[in-house]
């Protein structure tokens, strides 16, 4: 009953704040939206290749013909204008005329794109070569199908999973510590701390109205993904509801936790960014770590995000069932229980 | 109910560079009006803070209604009540609310509307907590303290910054508490203030305890309960001299003189006298009882007021 009251007094507390909710909403749509507008033609961006100049022998030509009939982008610029575009560091690869053939110069800023365009002209070039003895090169057809049943190929819809956990995320660290911490700092839980109400019971009530809060926010963003992509959850809804309910439980355990090591505001946003940063850029919400070094990989499995997210696009993108994520799902409610351990022990009133 | 109020022996509590409280000792009985009189700076609030159970004490024993704070913490929050020197509360929760949040936490609750009424708060119950008057948040502050019917009140400088009417406002509530049988221990800079609310007070200073006694006791202790009063229009002069001719203790204030006395009737010609014998051009001169003031004074040679 308790527990109840202060959940209804954190809500209506939170509805008073009209900007905070606005943003609340508004924020996670328009990422989605961003995101899903920018990335949605393709998973892969097109990669160009700069051309400068000529090469007048049959080779040569050979080369540039079967580059052609590669997805490359060729950019064909006069010796001096492809230098100045290098210059500028806005070339990934550039072919520049080499004696009798070609060489190829890439950039090391853009070594990621460079690299692969420079695997694509090293094809043609054996293309090419073969195309001269005679023989048509014979390619293996590939096939670019997503794991799981049909659903729609757009980034937005990899990309969404990853924005529910990022979402949650965010909100536990930043918007339940730092908010508590700023509040502790300016002597707004003092008056509660000669009162009989247990930490828990004053902790519970916010991850209580953090939860209703995120299952508003995240219904909103499955939504919009639906209506402006044709995105839709592959599993079941209820098991989507409740494996977000212990990610918004567990990063906001997270939160508690680090604001009890926190003086003040400032204090807490350097903390939660040792934890929010790495766990952001390594869990796999904008991209997978398959290229990453192999202790890389398997630490990074240890912090809650990873599971978690993996969990979120079995069930959204694959339709899974609960089997085979039970792994996953106790290393986040494992963090979870932690965690709220750690932040009602050094939780301090003032 | 046979424990004490409050018990206190021995607490110390240091900052650094700072020693904020030396070693009190406090006894408060049942159904007292209890006062911690001092200046600003005294340690006044850190005692009670040490003893409300908000701040941890460097040492000494604390005993709440008989009960300890590490035992028995949570039955001792929910048979007091705090008002602390400022109470912050969430932006916008209003009285009403917060009265019924708080309320809420204890087994036993006061109505909202009760307590609205007791400190005059109606016309705001449903006003946002940010745009109420500092008096009108202290009014709620002592609400709060209230809400649970407690046995035992902690008041800290309930009246600083209230306007005459609200300090009247408030002693009369002070004075309902004690009607009620609740004790209630407060802590003043005000001397009218102890001496009109309080049974029994202890002074402090310095974080160290003075003397303690009903404000009657203290100020007859003093063994010199009557003070001459010389106002001078303007600055007053220095009355070194005059104290000296006359073998006086003279204080001068900044548009008066003190003189303290044993026995009014027989110094009052005397001064009279030798006032007149001196031309010193004084505008009023009035006799009145020591207070508390002067018992500070004498005591530590400073006033309570800074």
């Amino acid at each position: 009953m308790l527990l109840y009251r202060q959940f209804k007094m954190e809500w209506l507390l939170y509805s008073r704040d009209r900007v905070a909710m606005f943003w609340a909403f508004a924020f996670p749509m328009i990422m989605l939206l961003g995101f899903g507008v920018i990335f949605g033609t393709g998973s892969t961006p097109q990669l160009t290749l700069v051309v400068a100049g000529e090469v007048q022998t049959q080779a040569g030509r050979d080369l540039v013909g079967a580059l052609e009939r590669t997805p490359l982008k060729l950019l064909r610029l006069d010796p001096g204008a492809a230098a100045a575009r290098w210059a500028k560091g806005e070339t990934a690869a550039e072919l520049d005329p080499a004696g009798p053939g070609w060489r190829l110069k890439v950039n090391t800023y853009l070594a990621a794109q460079g690299q692969l365009t420079a695997q694509i002209v090293q094809q043609a070039g054996l293309a090419a070569q073969l195309r001269e003895d005679g023989r048509e090169p014979g390619f293996l057809p590939v096939l670019t199908e997503s794991p799981g049943h049909a659903h729609s190929a757009n980034y937005a819809a990899f990309l969404l999973p990853g924005l529910l956990g990022m979402n949650l995320l965010s909100m536990g660290l930043f918007s339940v510590g730092m908010v508590n911490v700023s509040y502790r700092e300016k002597g707004k839980f003092r008056r509660l701390a000669v009162t009989p109400l247990p930490k828990w019971i004053f902790l519970l009530g916010q991850v209580l109205h953090r939860l209703t809060l995120t299952l508003l926010q995240s219904a909103l963003m499955l939504a919009l993904g639906w209506f402006a992509f044709g995105i839709s959850n592959q599993g079941s809804y209820l098991l989507l509801a409740a494996v977000m309910a212990l990610g918004t439980a567990c990063f906001m355990a997270m939160g508690f936790a680090l604001a009890g090591f926190a003086q003040t505001a400032e204090g807490y946003g350097a903390i939660s960014n040792v934890f929010f940063l790495p766990m952001m850029f390594l869990s796999g919400v904008y991209f997978t770590l398959d290229a990453a070094p192999h202790w890389l990989q398997r630490s990074v499995v240890a912090l809650p995000l990873s599971p978690y997210l993996h969990t979120l696009r079995a069930i959204f993108n694959d339709g899974s069932g609960l089997s085979g994520q039970w792994g996953g799902l106790a290393v986040v409610a494992g963090w979870t229980a932690a965690c709220f351990l750690l932040a009602v022990k050094k939780f301090k009133w003032a | 109910m046979s424990a004490r109020a409050l018990q206190v022996r021995g607490i110390r509590k240091a900052y650094p560079g700072v020693v904020a409280v030396a070693g009190l000792d406090l006894e408060v009985e049942r159904g007292e009006v209890f006062g911690l009189l001092g200046p600003n700076g005294a340690g006044k609030t850190t005692t009670l803070e040490m003893i409300e159970g908000l701040t941890p004490a460097d040492a000494g024993e604390i005993q709440v209604l008989g009960l300890d704070w590490r035992r028995h913490g949570a039955e001792i929050r929910s048979r007091i009540g705090v008002q602390l020197q400022s109470t912050s509360l969430f932006n916008k929760i209003t009285p009403r609310e917060a009265l019924t949040l708080y309320g809420s936490y204890y087994p036993r609750r006061r109505s909202a509307e009760e307590l609205l009424d007791l400190v005059q708060l109606r016309d705001k119950a449903d006003a946002y907590h940010i745009t109420l008057s500092g008096g009108q948040m202290q009014r709620l502050a002592l609400a709060l303290a209230l809400v649970n019917e407690p046995e035992l009140v902690f008041l800290d400088e309930p009246t600083t910054g209230l306007d005459p009417q609200a300090r009247r406002g408030l002693w009369d509530v002070v004075r309902r508490m004690k009607g009620e049988g609740r004790t209630v221990i407060l802590t003043t800079h005000y001397m009218d203030e102890a001496e009109a609310l309080c049974d029994r007070l202890a002074i402090i200073d310095h974080g160290r305890l003075l003397t303690a006694g009903t404000p009657l006791g203290l100020i007859q202790q003093l063994a010199i309960p009557s003070v001459v009063e010389l106002t001078f229009a303007g600055a007053a002069p220095d009355p070194a001299g005059f104290a000296a001719r006359l073998e006086l203790e003279v204080t001068g204030r900044a548009d008066c003189w003190e003189i303290p006395t044993r026995d009014p009737k027989a110094l009052l010609p005397r001064l009279l006298e030798a006032a007149e014998a001196a031309a010193l051009a004084y505008e009023q001169i009035h006799v009145r009882r020591a207070t508390l003031e002067d018992v500070f004074l004498h005591l530590t040679g400073r006033s309570l007021r800074d």
